[in-house]
């Protein structure tokens, strides 16, 4: 029983991680700059379909991965400054259109390269396995995504927590005219945690592939499971992200495990209710709180 | 609206047909080519230009007259029905077509129903594999599958190679509905027993707690059967069977269309031994299957590769072709209906197949295949036939 639970709890825990590390791009980026994203998934989608580019001819995975990151880093840099810095002081109504106009474009990009088919991303032979833990044999990739979420969440607690850079930034999103008015270059700040953000998703959609598989509407489809999870963690709260995309991950696999016949409207009650309980999110940042 | 539509088409019928010495028959193409069902079209068409390109863009009629064949493509863009219904009104007002092809979705072929009563032209279904459809109008024509066929012809095959036990996934959806059901039966009627019947939701993508399930499962099932829409969920069902060990554990790992050629790149070799049954295996040395996939290999490059949505537009515009150069392009929608659905059986890329006069829906051969190695690529081998098979739904519903 208690192999069971545990099961539970890894399976959940490395989908939550998943979730984690492509939307803590976004919760920051709602949260600093007020643009309403709907486009991020488009950069987790880029990031993977360049490793599963890389690795279908037959380049190294961990390198495919990393020049990923990199790449949907700067595809985002490209976005930031061409798109996104004139819609900063434009109306929601305006950052909605543009941001779907790019999934749609995204989306048929996708589809003119690649094609409309699932698109593979090819893992070396050691994450293919099942290692014993123990108590059972599990599968080694989502050990390896639990892996690679924990240390990005960790490296950013640092960072956020504990950082100049992370002072300016948790102050940016807490008061985004006192940081101005006290001469922060703001413009700058937004850059980079675009970047960032862009590059995470970019490196979720690489290694998140084996969950989340890539196709051309992946941009579209899991906008929402995203969406969620900065909303119920509150928006621009690094911590409440984690929280969130964890306790989304595990109440999405409980409910597959226990209630297999609503398992899909398990995650929407939970949503609702947590938004019920804490309307702007479980750990909201203090500029909305 | 549907007055004022029928007075249309009555309009649009006499209206003076131009009178041109080569004729012109104009087939309404209507699939998807973006959106979530973007393959479909593609692929269809593709089949249809390699067919032209070998039998020629227009056929001789029985008077010897050049008869010009004309597709008119429109994107269903993998939107509801209306939006096919939309589509059918203005390719038969406006483009005049004389018949409807193509057709990927069950809503969409149900959406042809109406139009093609009342303008009286063919439809001929590429795809769309709800059992019912035909039965929705006189003028439907189908070349593709439908999903109990396909699917019944397993149960029997399992238990009589040993596999006493098993445990069901498959999509909460109707085709999915039909197999719980049609699969169902077959496999229990032959003596088959079901550790669980499960059905997934249509938009999981993970299945690591359902693979999970069947691991834990007691007694532990001798296979697991699935049946998820083609895509991600059965890639990702396939996979996680793999990741599980669940192979590892003794389950055999049995379905229908998780296995197609197309998405065999998606798996490691734990894909290895997966039993399926389907009507086409891609790459059988049928004679009409060697000239279809070279030809497309020629016209699209080495990666082109088929699907049962290459063969089922094959098989229609091979029957459209035959029952233009018998009949002519004038002749009346129910006379090539009558013509197309002879019970003549014909050669095609999948073996052969006939259309049943009654039903006007295929009869045809289905393959038992297990996935192995040929020259180091993942494939689908046949290891055994069940000749023509009927879709059991309609023996369960006799028609009144």
């Amino acid at each position: 029983m208690i192999s069971y639970a545990l099961t539970i709890l890894l399976d959940g825990v490395s989908f939550g991680m998943v979730l984690f590390i492509i939307s803590v791009g976004l919760t920051i980026t709602m949260g600093l700059m007020r643009v309403v994203n709907l486009a991020h998934g488009s950069f987790a989608m880029a990031g993977g379909y360049i490793a599963a580019m890389m690795t279908q001819r037959g380049i190294d995975y961990h390198l495919a991965v990393a020049i990923a990151t990199v790449a949907a880093g700067a595809l985002g840099a490209i976005c930031e400054v061409l798109f996104y810095r004139p819609l900063y002081r434009k109306g929601d109504l305006a950052q909605v259109l543009l941001t779907i106009g790019l999934v749609f474009v995204s989306i048929a990009a996708v589809t003119a390269v690649f094609g409309a088919f699932p698109y593979p991303v090819i893992m070396p032979s050691y994450l293919q396995q099942l290692v014993d833990i123990g108590f059972r044999t599990y599968p080694a990739y989502r050990l390896f995504v639990l892996g690679v979420g924990g240390a990005t969440a960790l490296i950013l607690w640092i960072v956020i927590e504990h950082s100049l850079f992370g002072a300016r930034l948790r102050a940016a999103v807490d008061n985004p005219r006192m940081a101005r008015g006290v001469g922060m270059n703001v413009n700058l700040l937004f850059l980079i945690t675009f970047v960032v953000g862009c590059g995470l998703a970019g490196l979720g959609g690489a290694i998140g592939a084996g969950m989340l598989s890539l196709e051309p509407t992946y941009a579209l489809k899991y906008i929402v499971l995203f969406l969620v999870v900065v909303i119920v963690g509150g928006e621009g709260s690094f911590k409440g992200s984690f929280v969130a995309a964890m306790a989304l991950g595990i109440i999405d696999t409980m409910g597959r495990y226990f209630f297999h016949d609503i398992a899909s409207y398990m995650l929407y009650a939970a949503v609702f209710v947590l938004l019920l309980w804490r309307p702007k999110g479980l750990l909201p940042p203090k500029s909305v709180a | 609206m549907k007055r004022i539509l029928s007075l249309l088409v009555a309009a649009a019928l006499c209206a003076p047909a131009s009178a041109a010495l080569a004729e012109t028959f104009k087939i309404g193409f209507i699939a998807s080519y973006t959106g979530v069902f973007a393959t479909w079209g593609p692929q269809f068409q593709h089949a249809i230009e390699a067919y032209q390109a070998i039998h020629g863009k227009s056929v001789k009629g029985p008077k010897g007259e050049t008869i010009d064949v004309v597709l008119v493509v429109r994107d269903a863009a993998s939107a509801g029905p209306d939006k096919a219904k939309q589509l059918a009104e203005e390719l038969v007002l406006r483009e005049k077509v004389n018949m409807i092809a193509g057709l990927e979705l069950s809503p969409h072929a149900m959406a042809m129903a109406d139009i093609s009563k009342q303008a009286k032209i063919p439809v001929v279904i590429m795809n769309a594999a709800t059992s019912s459809i035909t039965r929705m109008s006189p003028y439907f024509v189908r070349t593709s599958m439908a999903v109990p066929q396909f699917v019944h012809p397993m149960g029997k095959y399992m238990v009589d190679h040993g596999v006493k036990t098993a445990y069901m996934i498959v999509s909460d959806y109707a085709p999915g509905h039909d197999v719980e059901t049609y699969f169902g039966k077959a496999y229990e009627a032959a003596g088959g027993k079901f550790v669980a019947k499960v059905r997934s939701p249509l938009n999981n993508v993970d299945f690591s707690s359902y693979v999970e399930k069947v691991l834990q499962a007691s007694p532990r099932p001798d296979a697991l059967y699935i049946f998820m829409p083609a895509g991600t969920p059965s890639i990702n069902l396939v996979k996680e069977y793999g990741a599980r060990g669940l192979k590892a554990a003794g389950i055999k790992l049995f379905g229908s269309g998780e296995t197609q050629q197309i998405y065999l790149k998606n798996f490691t070799d734990d894909v290895l031994g997966t039993i399926t049954s389907n009507h086409y295996t891609e790459w059988n040395t049928n004679p009409e299957n060697v000239q279809l996939r070279t030809q497309l290999k020629k016209m699209y490059g080495d990666k082109e590769e088929t699907d049962i949505a290459s063969v089922g537009a094959w098989d229609g515009i091979k029957l459209i072709y035959q029952a233009l150069a018998a009949l002519g392009a004038k002749a009346d929608g129910l006379k090539y209906v009558e013509f197309m659905a002879s019970g003549k059986t014909i050669d095609s890329p999948r073996g052969r197949f006939m259309i049943d006069p009654k039903e006007r829906d295929i009869v045809q051969d289905i393959n038992i295949r297990e996935v192995r190695k040929v020259n180091g690529q993942l494939t689908n081998v046949d290891i055994a036939k069940v000749p023509m098979v009927r879709d059991p739904w309609k023996a369960d519903h006799p028609m009144k």
